[in-house]
């Protein structure tokens, strides 16, 4: 029999130390985002002819462009992304760059007002706080004829920011690596994260609330154990047919909703690993009042289970 | 037992075929526009937002935001614009979408535009015969047939639309520019007599103007409004409008020189009611003196009357659409087109491997469970053509990864099935256990996942860009929805028939015990 919880302090290590990791790298590089946050113009031109990267931007600067944010999209296909654009100042860029380097398709703009875009950032974030406070009392409810319900509610919501803070952190550091900016498919992204966490989350809670019904093992968290044991191989199994199926979408499908993909195989993850190991991790430690190991330096009291 | 089965399955099966039959190419389009329907992301196309400025009228928000969009709907109409989107957001924004459209200026001058409502009457020759645009057609040289009217003249012609309908379609100009005539096609373009030759039955309509000779405009209305009239035995509806003093002048001299000129019915007695060169109403004179209010009568629904009384008051927007847009983007189709097929493609092979996945570990429960996943998919694909739902970028991915979702349940209740069996339960008896102790976990992980996707739905719709949140909220929700349904009833249904088979005696299909305990 596997021993799962007993190893609780090691998991709260692990995780400890990918997210501290992780917010070092939101706080110092933090999260580039695009315009449907920050507001701006994105506008995406293609040239019939190749035209080097440097010349480009070089071309941008002269004109002005200083804080454009350029980035290379193919043959001949840049993204520029800069301040909002009038139509004006738009129609005179089209025009000075197709002056230099030759006939210019416009492939795809998007222009985002500061308004919209401090409207967009508020109600994303209220979405994801209604969304957690709608888990944790259906689960609390759920869970109601279980001593302390309110427990496995706030242990899935731990659960569930744990996965919210990886994913974010892990695309700040390859968002820095790589130049991704997050955008809505990003955000969305992080909502199916969070949806899934849950998910996965209860799945182990009804097997601890059945088990703890029949009145089967001794203490608490053998309990804990033994349910996680009994729900492993579905955990695993169910993570495995949602990564296949996302990662034929990347794959497939590619560039055009790599955020969206790429956070959730952060997320399937990390709410794989939260469901087994943070969130039951996590009820054991608060039934048994086991904080005082996270303070350091204070003496270790917790007795051999 | 059996019998009852076999009598879901006969559901089962006929749902099946219902979806099959929903979802069956149309016009050897798989996921084309009439297959699924297609979000703006996906198409390419047009897509704006505007904020109304109401410093000046803020009285009356609502109903001015009603006019403002009936106005711009009525402009984009006349381009022919496939399947356009024109909606109020919160109190004060219109969201536009156009599908298609690719000249993100020439959509932007579209809506913002201030719209030109005027008043017309049909030309007459000195001979007092009606002028058509073959009159104009027949000439070597271009000379107005009313001489006392300089300006433009309007062709319309009545065509039957592709739905049946008859319209008033403008089809032609007589314009006058440097002091020569030439006439041009409904889109202004100069036009040769050949091309117009199957228009030469439409009417020249030319301004009517009062005997100061000023062109009665929509300026000179006060005010419009439906309401029903019970003076006749049926009540109907009616347009009654109110001029403006001086507007009261002109309209009673131009309605004594229409009501001399012909009988009641024919076209010399219309007063042609224009917005934007396109003939809304021709009423007809019935007096010769108004003095300032008058109605309009015609076979209108409540919901005609009430759009022409907005369009007669809205000829400009009611309010001024604050510029820039609060938010605009251009998608090109190519994009789309690429990623449908991917998509199509990235599905696909989500599924097969899926599946593969399931019948290797759960041997024919996981068979079964495969069959429940293809019925599954069809009834989803059936659910967003019929309801129907907007498929966007993010749309497909949360479907897709519903279907990575979807075998969750059968996942849970084999894993289940197995430790029953390990107990020494007989097959029969572990599957029912299986599908019994696995439904509290199905039902409270499914309903968070429900609750995480309402919520988005809803906050969604606030969000200006929320094509991508609601999308994926709505076929997730979906997904989930239906999954539950699939993958307990479906596989139940089929466990149960296949265990009273000869096949189902073989306890080594079902359990994949590798000996350790």
């Amino acid at each position: 029999m596997f021993d799962i919880i007993g190893k609780r302090f090691w998991f709260f290590l692990i995780s400890g130390i990918i997210i501290l990791v992780g917010i070092i790298s939101l706080l110092s590089a933090g999260l580039p985002s695009g315009i449907e946050f920050s507001s701006g113009s994105m506008l995406t031109v293609k040239f019939e002819e190749p035209v080097e990267y440097d010349r480009f931007k070089e071309e941008m600067v002269s004109l002005g462009y200083t804080d454009a944010i350029i980035q290379s999209a193919g043959e001949g296909q840049f993204v520029i992304r800069t301040h909002e654009l009038s139509d004006s100042e738009k129609a005179q860029l089209e025009d000075s760059l197709s002056g230099r380097f030759g006939q210019l398709t416009e492939a795809q703009f998007s222009s985002v007002s500061p308004q919209v875009a401090s409207e967009t950032v508020t109600n994303a974030a209220i979405a994801v706080a209604i969304a957690a406070v709608g888990i944790l009392l259906y689960v609390t409810w759920a869970f109601r004829r279980m001593p302390r319900p309110l427990h496995y509610g706030a242990c899935a919501i731990v659960a569930l920011v744990h996965d919210a803070l990886i994913a974010m952190g892990v695309f700040s550091i390859l968002g820095a690596l790589m130049g991704w900016e997050i955008n809505l498919m990003f955000i969305t992204g992080l909502l199916a994260v969070i949806g899934y966490s849950v998910n996965n989350t209860v799945v182990v809670f009804d097997r601890i609330r059945e088990n703890l019904t029949k009145g089967i093992g001794n203490t608490f968290e053998a309990v804990v154990n033994n349910s996680l044991v009994e729900t492993l191989s579905r955990s695993v199994n169910t993570s495995m047919t949602t990564l296949v199926v996302v990662l034929s979408l990347l794959l497939f499908v590619g560039a055009t909703i790599q955020n969206f993909v790429i956070v959730l195989i952060i997320g399937i993850i990390s709410g794989t690993f939260s469901s087994l190991c943070i969130a039951p991790s996590l009820l054991v430690v608060w039934d048994k009042k086991e904080w005082g190991r996270f303070i350091p330096g204070r003496k270790l009291t917790v007795k051999k289970a | 037992m059996t019998r009852k089965n076999a009598i879901t399955l006969l559901v089962i099966l006929a749902i099946f075929g219902f979806a099959l039959w929903a979802i069956l190419p149309v016009d050897s389009e798989k996921l084309g526009r009439k297959g699924l329907h297609l979000g703006l992301d996906l198409v390419g196309g047009v897509h704006l937002v505007y904020e109304a400025d109401a410093t000046e009228n803020a009285t009356e928000l609502d109903r001015n935001m009603k006019r403002v969009i009936t106005t711009i709907q009525k402009r984009i109409d006349k381009y022919g614009v496939a399947e356009p989107v024109i909606q109020q957001l919160g109190d004060d924004r219109v969201l536009i979408q156009l599908p298609g459209f690719t000249d993100i200026d020439a959509a932007k001058s579209l809506v913002e535009q201030t719209g030109f409502l005027e008043f017309r009457e049909v030309e007459l020759t000195d001979e007092l015969q009606l002028v058509t645009l073959g009159y104009y057609l027949e000439q070597s040289q271009l000379q107005f047939a009313d001489r006392g009217e300089p300006g433009d003249r309007i062709f319309v012609m009545s065509v039957t639309n592709e739905e049946g309908q008859v319209e008033d379609r403008t089809v032609a100009f007589l314009v006058k520019d440097n002091d020569e005539i030439m006439l041009t096609d409904a889109s202004g373009n100069p036009a040769d007599s050949t091309s117009l030759q199957e228009f030469s039955e439409s009417l020249s309509w030319i301004p009517a103007t009062g005997t100061d000779g000023t062109h009665l405009t929509g300026d000179l209305l006060s005010d419009a409004a439906a309401r029903i009239d019970q003076s006749d035995v049926v009540p109907v509806y009616v347009v009654s409008i109110q001029w403006n003093s001086e507007g009261a002048i002109i309209f009673d001299q131009i309605a004594s020189k229409l009501f001399n000129a012909g009988e009641y019915g024919t076209p010399q007695r219309a007063l042609g009611i224009f917005l934007d060169n396109s003939l809304l109403s021709a009423p007809q004179i019935r007096q010769q003196s108004y003095q300032g209010s008058g109605q309009i009568e015609g076979s209108f629904t409540p919901n005609e009357a009430e759009e022409l009384a907005n369009l007669l008051k809205s000829g400009a927007l009611p309010m001024p659409l604050k510029q820039p847009p609060l938010y605009q983007e251009k998608v090109s189709a190519t994009l789309g087109a690429n990623f449908i097929e991917m998509s199509w493609m990235a599905g696909l092979i989500g599924i097969v491997l899926v599946m593969l996945f399931m019948i290797a570990y759960y041997r024919i429960p996981g068979l079964l469970a495969s069959l429940a996943l293809i019925f599954y998919v069809a009834l989803v694909m059936a659910l967003f053509k019929l309801i129907p739902v907007t498929l966007t970028l993010a749309g497909l991915g949360g479907f897709i990864l519903s279907i990575g979702m979807a075998v969750d349940a059968n996942v849970l209740i084999f894993e289940r099935m197995k430790e029953e069996l390990r107990l020494g339960r007989t097959l029969g008896a572990a599957i029912e256990a299986g599908f019994n102790r696995a439904w509290s976990a199905i039902r409270d992980s499914n309903v968070t996942t429900i609750i995480v996707c309402v919520i988005l739905f809803w906050l969604g719709s606030s969000i200006i860009a929320s094509a991508p949140v609601m999308g994926f909220a709505l076929t997730l929700g979906i997904g989930v929805i239906i999954s539950m349904f699939t993958a307990i009833l479906v596989t139940r249904t089929l466990l149960r028939l296949f265990i009273h088979s000869p096949l189902g005696k073989n306890k080594t299909l079902f359990i994949i015990d590798r000996g350790k305990k």
